[in-house]
Formats: C-alpha cells, structure tokens, sequence
C-alpha cells in the first residue's frame, strides 16, 4: 500500500514535467536533428516595423504574435522513430489531442493532431507526425501558441518545413476539428 | 558630453567583464591568446559600404551596430580532451539566464543556436553559437547598442547592398579547411 502511494506521488510529481517537454528528449540526441524556436523569436519577429500596407506582411505577423514554440525533430534512424511514435502516442493520451487528419501518402503514414482551445477553430497546439519512409526522415513537429487553424496557412506559405502541404490542405477551408 | 558617456559604457562593460560570474567576455579574453583558438574582431568597415547610399533607417541601424567578436576554437587529433571541456565551458555560459535563446538547431554532433542579451526593443548584444564534432565551434558575438528588430532587420538589407570586405575574416579560413 505504501509503496503504491510513493509510486502515485512519485508519477503526479513528475507529469507536469512530461507535459512540458515530452520531447525534449530527442534534443541533442546524435542521430536527431532538431530545430527549436523559442518565443522570444517570435515575439522579436512580430516587432518588426514592416509595411502596413502589404496585407500578407501583416496577417504574418499577427499570427507569430501568437506563436509561442516550435519544435522539429527529425531522424532517419528507425530505433528512435519507435521512440518517437511511442513519445507522441503517450503525449497524444495525456494532452488531449485531437485527430486532425490522417493521411496516407506512398506508404507514409502522416497525422495531424491538436489540441483545441475555447473555440473551435482556435488551436493551443499543433502536433504532426510524419512516418519516415525510404530515405525519407521521420518527422515530429509541435507548434504551440494560441492562433487559429486558418491562420496556419500563411505560415506554411511562407516557410517550408516538412509536411507543409499536407498541413495546408488539413487546414484550407476548414473550421477545425468536427 | 559624448565622450563621458562612451567612458560611462566602457567602465560598466570593465565591472561587467571584472564580475566572478562566468561571462562570455572573460571567456573571450581569457582564450583569445590561446593557440588553440582563433580570435578575431570585426568592425562595422567590413561591410565596405557607401554611407551616401544608405537610408535613413539603414544608417541608423548601421549606427546601432558597433562590432564584432569572434572566438573560434579549431579541433584537432590532439585537443580532444580540451574540446569537450570547452563546448561544455561555453553551453554552461549561455545558459545563464542573461542569454535568452531564440533559437536552436543541430543534433548532437552539430548544431547552432542563437541568443541575445537585453530586451526586445534594446538589444545589446547576439550570441550565436556553433558546433561541429569534426573541426569544434565558434563563437560569434554581435555587440552594439539599442539594436531593435526592425534595426536587425535593415542591417540584412545592408549586408545586401554591401561588398563584404573578407579580408577580416582570413584568419577564419583556417578552420574551414
């Protein structure tokens, strides 16, 4: 019984920590590349004076007002793919994600996921996870802020990360998850 | 008046480098002699550009910006030992809490990131930092006062327009072979 209560103590001690960096132990690994931009980033962007005319420019920057993390993590090897299925699928569980979409492309499975805020389309999270196929890296991406899923769209126009154009297409048109 | 002020800069920055704590400015002072590293200084002059040319915005920024530090430290079959003692000297000074960092990319072999000193609107200084296991790392400080995103922003366009004078980098060659 004691040690049951330890043990339970012990795991609500330490989950918030999981929370927070549920994958922040793919940082630094050596067969992982990993991008991390922190909010500060953003928040440094969005100062920027840029043209209040260029109507683009300004939806850009009212979106990385609202950014808060993004992190990339992507590898090639397959032992750390598992890791990173099994990470995502827990986190999936204990954040309350929802399946965005789901898409299946040449035999690489590609999941979309997040977590909603108050409103429907209003998105606290973004999580995607690419299945590494053939030469082709694996991929666990997670954005974090407070923005709207249309919003996303000018995002994956103007930078290019991996599963951009699935992400585009989950989001054009929609009005988030239901 | 002018020159009080520069004094009143230069004094703080000598208490700031005397502090115990680990800086980067020690750091920097501490190896710049070192035959394992490669020091090098950059003033705005490398960017050889015309004055007469530049915008309002663009001067200001250029004004903003003083010079530049680089501390290389190059790897070799020998110094090993000392490599891994400094990567980890260097990643124990940035993360103090005075290095906010903006961002990082890289795996364990390699890897850069970026980070800054001051607040968002008065930047003084930029820390960007990087690493390879096979020829060691560099630091790169970027030092001026009152930087400001937008300022950041117009030195790019500067960099642009300028004939890059690569004449104060050479020693830097070095490590790249």
């Amino acid at each position: 019984m004691k040690k049951f209560v330890i043990t339970l103590v012990v795991v609500l001690m330490s989950s918030p920590f999981f929370a927070q960096g549920a994958f922040d132990k793919f940082d630094g690994q050596d067969d992982v590349t990993s991008i991390i931009v922190n909010k500060k980033m953003f928040d440094l962007m969005s100062k920027v004076k840029m043209d209040a005319s260029d109507k683009e420019a300004q939806q850009y920057l009212s979106l990385i007002k609202k950014l808060d993390n993004l992190k990339v993590f992507t590898t090639k090897s397959t032992r750390v793919e598992n890791e990173m299925r099994a990470a995502s699928e827990k986190y999936i569980k204990t954040a309350g994600l929802e399946e965005l979409m789901r898409v299946n492309q040449d035999g690489r499975n590609i999941k979309i996921l997040v977590k909603s805020g108050a409103k429907d389309s209003q998105v606290r999270e973004l999580l995607m996870f690419i299945e590494g196929g053939k030469n082709e890296d694996t991929v666990l991406m997670s954005l974090t802020g407070d923005f709207d899923l249309n919003e996303i769209s000018v995002l994956t126009d103007k930078m290019r990360f991996p599963g951009g154009d699935d992400l585009k297409k989950a989001t054009k048109g929609s009005k988030g998850p239901k | 008046m002018k020159t009080i002020s520069i004094y009143a800069v230069l004094a703080l920055l000598l208490l700031v480098g005397c502090n115990s704590e680990p800086s980067l400015q020690k750091y920097f002072v501490e190896n710049s002699e070192n035959k394992d590293f490669i020091a090098v200084d950059v003033s705005p002059s490398i960017l050889n550009v015309d004055a007469s040319k530049l915008t309002a915005d663009q001067a200001k920024a250029l004004r903003s910006f003083d010079k530049m530090n680089i501390l290389a430290f190059k790897r070799n079959d020998k110094n090993q030992a000392q490599f891994e003692a400094e990567r980890s000297k260097v990643n124990a000074i940035l993360k103090d809490e005075k290095y906010q960092q903006l961002m990082k990319f890289g795996s364990g072999k390699d890897g850069a990131s970026v980070s800054f000193v001051g607040d968002d609107e008065h930047i003084n200084e930029f820390v960007v930092y990087a690493n390879k296991k096979e020829n060691g790392f560099a630091v790169v400080r970027v030092l001026g006062k009152d930087m400001n995103p937008t300022s950041i922003m117009n030195m790019i366009s500067i960099l642009k327009e300028s004939n890059l004078d690569l004449e104060q980098l050479k020693p830097l060659q070095e490590m790249m072979k």
